[in-house]
């Protein structure tokens, strides 16, 4: 067996969920059911626009920091070091990487002012610039295209800014009126491999989600992608359950979190509320200028339910969609074994 | 014909789920033949007829196994010039392997062409330990993994890079 | 649609016989939108002067891609009697200072970053999208070669061509000399390399002839038409929704008529993607669907348009109107 599984065994203390949830975590949920029923869609929006909720709101940022930055990148640095795979720049998408870093980097400071900057100390064809990130303590200078100049430990762009933020990066090359999934930082995956799937297109990475090539929605996705022009940004959401409050449920874990579904059964109401999670995604897309790339920005928020619970519209609405989810999607999003009682807890609390 | 290929099985070629031969490319300036195995040696046979028919440049490689088709291949590209088209015969297996290669070469889907001979073969790598195993399977079988020991379940996600399958722990969830 | 940028004249120069060079600019001197290489603007023209309604013109940008301070394009003036419109000559009459309305850039064009070597043909002023990309590969330190075709003392840019690329760059005046070097380029291009085409339609459709004899693929031949590839504004046309007309001029989507006049339309990604504004229609003299959500079948039906990119067409008595059923 491989390093992977050699070093399993110090998942982080807290996979098995918050003692007590951070309010902010609460507060900047991004509650993903606008309707009674849930089916695939391409539900694309335009991206920075606020979404009140009765904790409070979220939207307004792309690229958010919240009361779990340090720890989740600290995680994201732990996987890494145990797992490479989950990194991967093709050698053409260099361009894109250095893209990729200058965009984050903007999106930061656009939206925490006071603790980051990015200025543009001279232009040109090579332009240099001062970034500063007061919350990793970051105070650098570096030349667009030019890896020697970044911080030795981090000298490659992507996986630079990916230290640097929450959100897992998907960078999409497109050639031939075909977007190809050629690089990214991909940590907190959903049941997916980015390791597996880096280099396929965008319609054979979504392959096996069933319904969603019938339906449409995946090529009405790809040309809706194709069209976006740099300076636009979009974003969309995605949802399932997950045990536990554990980012990383890739596939390359599933041995190591798979069972949880089982166990979840078996657990008393109390450990239920707290260990089963909405698991939702914010998914951010934007064009990239120079390299003409697409970023998929791809933000992970757990809430157990004994928080979901708290806010009555939440706890209603999840059970209602829960229930009437048909048997297909459960199955996919891997929730079938106890969506059910998912439901039946929340109505009963 | 077989049933017409699931919706979503959208990264496996349809030449990996049932043999076929494709026309050689007349559009090319210049061809790579590489012939995997007696019976890729045997499909190439009428591509080499119809480009020599044609007066084409060829360079013909009889190879023995995909990894010498690769190898073969590279050195083909290495001083190869745009209008060259890339032939290959031979099992699913090592059609896949090849493209692998000529997609990391930067080819597109246009500039090859396959005779599949038997599509009974797959490689599978699984996800959870790199290894890649090499079986008699059918899409969606399962397999214990020669890296691991796991059940595999043979998923239809075929790698362009690779040319493998994606395999993943069929029985994770323990008893249902 | 994007807004489109409210920019002033910078800098004017007759950089060839026919072809004036703008420098447009942001009023405060702020920043622009940085841009993909081989990205266009649309700049409004509007309607006057003998031009019988506004036009939208697109120009490919010249200048650095990467937080530019201007945005640079390069006019050729096509008279009336080539089949020119107006607007080249609108176009000529900016000085320093003028103010033009421009839709942000849009990318159509763009160099395919895998490519292990990129061969640039232009012909005439097709040279002003190859030069951004020249400055792009210059950047990134990508192989390139640039072989052009402009008349004797006519090509403007040539000497951004020369800096750019060096050695690597042949230019030509004659056709007869560029169709020899053409023909033997073509067949000396490592595999993994990409061809990109800028210049007059007949001027391509040789090098596209010339590249398929040589054997080259259509994905690794790329043209750019001078076209618009955004949605075009769009003709006028009129819309009733219970017993009230609404016009909905050129320019203005029918999700944005409906809007103004007070109606609530749901709407998420306004491109004709997300099928969210889908509107019933109960009659039309003709319609335009421009979306990408509605099947053929549904199109074909006639029933139902997405307001977002959707419009009427003109009917049999040239109106342009259509009912809807909100």
């Amino acid at each position: 067996m491989s390093t992977v599984h050699e070093a399993r065994g110090v998942t982080h203390d807290r996979s098995r969920g918050h003692a007590r949830t951070s309010p902010d975590l609460i507060a900047t949920f991004p509650f993903p059911f606008p309707q009674t029923t849930y089916r695939y869609s391409t539900n694309v929006e335009p991206g920075r626009a606020a979404v009140s909720t009765p904790a409070g709101q979220w939207g307004e940022a792309v690229v958010d920091i919240d009361s779990e930055y340090h720890h989740e990148l600290a995680e994201r640095a732990r996987i890494l070091a145990v797992d490479p795979s989950r990194y991967a720049v093709l050698p053409h998408m260099h361009v894109a990487a250095w893209d990729a870093a200058l965009d984050l980097m903007r999106e930061l400071a656009l939206t925490h002012p006071d603790q980051c900057d990015l200025t543009l100390l001279e232009r040109g064809a090579r332009p240099t610039y001062r970034w500063r990130n007061d919350l990793l303590g970051i105070d650098h200078t570096f030349v667009l295209g030019d890896t020697d100049t970044l911080p030795p430990e981090h000298p490659e762009p992507l996986g630079w800014i990916a230290a640097q933020v929450q959100e897992d990066i998907v960078l999409l090359d497109q050639r031939d009126g075909v977007l190809y999934g050629d690089a990214g930082v991909v940590t907190f995956a959903a049941d997916w491999s980015f390791g597996f799937d880096v280099g396929m297109t965008f319609l054979e990475i979504h392959g096996p989600v069933p319904r969603l090539h019938a339906e449409g929605v995946i090529t009405r996705a790809h040309e809706f992608l194709k069209r976006l022009e740099p300076g636009e940004v979009y974003r969309r959401t995605n949802w399932t359950l997950t045990v536990g409050r554990r980012l990383d449920v890739s596939t390359e874990l599933y041995p190591e979190w798979g069972p949880d579904r089982e166990w979840v059964q078996t657990l008393d109401d109390e450990d239920f509320g707290r260990l089963v999670h909405l698991r939702v995604e914010v998914q951010h897309l934007i064009r990239l200028p120079e390299s003409g790339a697409v970023m998929f920005l791809i933000r992970t928020y757990l809430l157990p339910l004994a928080d979901l619970a708290g806010v009555e519209h939440w706890r209603l609405r999840t059970a209602e969609v829960l229930r009437e989810l048909p048997d297909d999607m459960a199955e996919y999003k891997g929730i079938a074994k106890y969506r059910h009682r998912t439901a039946d807890w929340l109505l009963a609390h | 014909m077989s049933a017409p290929a699931p919706p979503h099985y959208t990264s496996v070629p349809a030449w990996a789920r049932e043999p076929v031969v494709e026309p050689v490319d007349h559009a090319g300036t210049s061809h790579s033949v590489l012939s995997v195995g007696p019976d890729g040696a045997a499909a190439a046979a009428h591509w080499l007829d119809a480009l020599g028919c044609a007066g084409a440049r060829v360079r013909h490689h009889d190879c023995a196994d995909a990894a010498q088709a690769v190898d073969a291949l590279e050195t083909d590209l290495a001083d190869a010039l745009v209008g060259h088209r890339v032939l290959v015969a031979g099992s699913a297996q090592a059609c896949l392997a090849v493209r692998a290669a000529a997609v990391r070469a930067g080819l597109s889907d246009a500039e090859l062409r396959v005779a599949v001979t038997t599509v009974d073969e797959r490689s599978v790598w699984c996800v959870h330990c790199h290894a890649t195993n090499s079986a008699a399977a059918e899409l969606e079988d399962v397999l214990a993994c020669a890296g691991c020991g796991r059940t595999l379940l043979v998923y239809p996600h075929v790698s362009r890079r690779t040319g493998a399958h994606l395999g993943f722990m069929v029985d994770a969830e323990g008893p249902a | 649609m994007s807004a489109s940028l409210s920019l002033v004249v910078l800098d004017a120069v007759d950089a060839a016989p026919g072809v004036r060079s703008l420098s447009l600019a942001d009023p405060s001197g702020a920043t622009l939108p940085s841009y993909t290489p081989g990205s266009h603007v649309v700049v409004e023209i509007p309607a006057g002067e003998g031009r019988e309604r506004p036009l939208a013109n697109a120009y490919s940008l010249t200048g650095e891609s990467l937080h530019p301070d201007r945005y640079s394009i390069s006019v050729l003036h096509v008279p009336h009697s080539d089949g020119g419109h107006g607007g080249s000559a609108w176009m000529h009459t900016l000085g320093v200072g003028s103010q033009v309305q421009v839709l942000p850039p849009r990318s159509a064009f763009a160099p395919v970053r895998p490519a292990s070597r990129h061969l640039l043909l232009g012909a005439g002023i097709g040279v002003t999208p190859l030069v951004s990309h020249l400055r792009s590969h210059a950047r990134w330190g990508a192989p390139v070669e640039v072989l052009h075709l402009a008349r004797p003392g006519q090509g403007a840019h040539l000497d951004d061509l020369v800096e750019l690329g060096g050695d690597a760059v042949t230019l030509v005046h004659d056709r007869a000399t560029w169709l020899t070097i053409l023909r033997g380029r073509l067949r000396a291009q490592p595999m993994g390399t990409h061809l990109y085409t800028c210049g007059p339609a007949g001027f391509m459709d040789t090098v596209v002839a010339e590249a398929t004899v040589a054997g080259w693929p259509a994905g690794r031949v790329h043209l750019e038409h001078f076209g618009i590839d955004a949605l075009a504004p769009g003709e006028p046309f009129t819309v009733g929704v219970d017993g009230d007309v609404l016009d909905v001029p050129s320019g203005v989507s029918l999700l944005e008529a409906l809007e103004e006049a007070g109606r609530e339309i749901p709407s998420l990604c306004r491109q004709g993607v997300c099928g969210e504004c889908r509107l019933k229609v109960g009659s039309a003299t003709g319609l335009l669907h421009r979306d990408l959500y509605l099947t053929d079948d549904d199109k074909a039906a006639g029933d139902c348009v997405m307001a977002c990119v959707s419009r009427a067409q003109p009917g049999a008595d040239g109106r342009s109107h259509l009912e809807v059923l909100l």
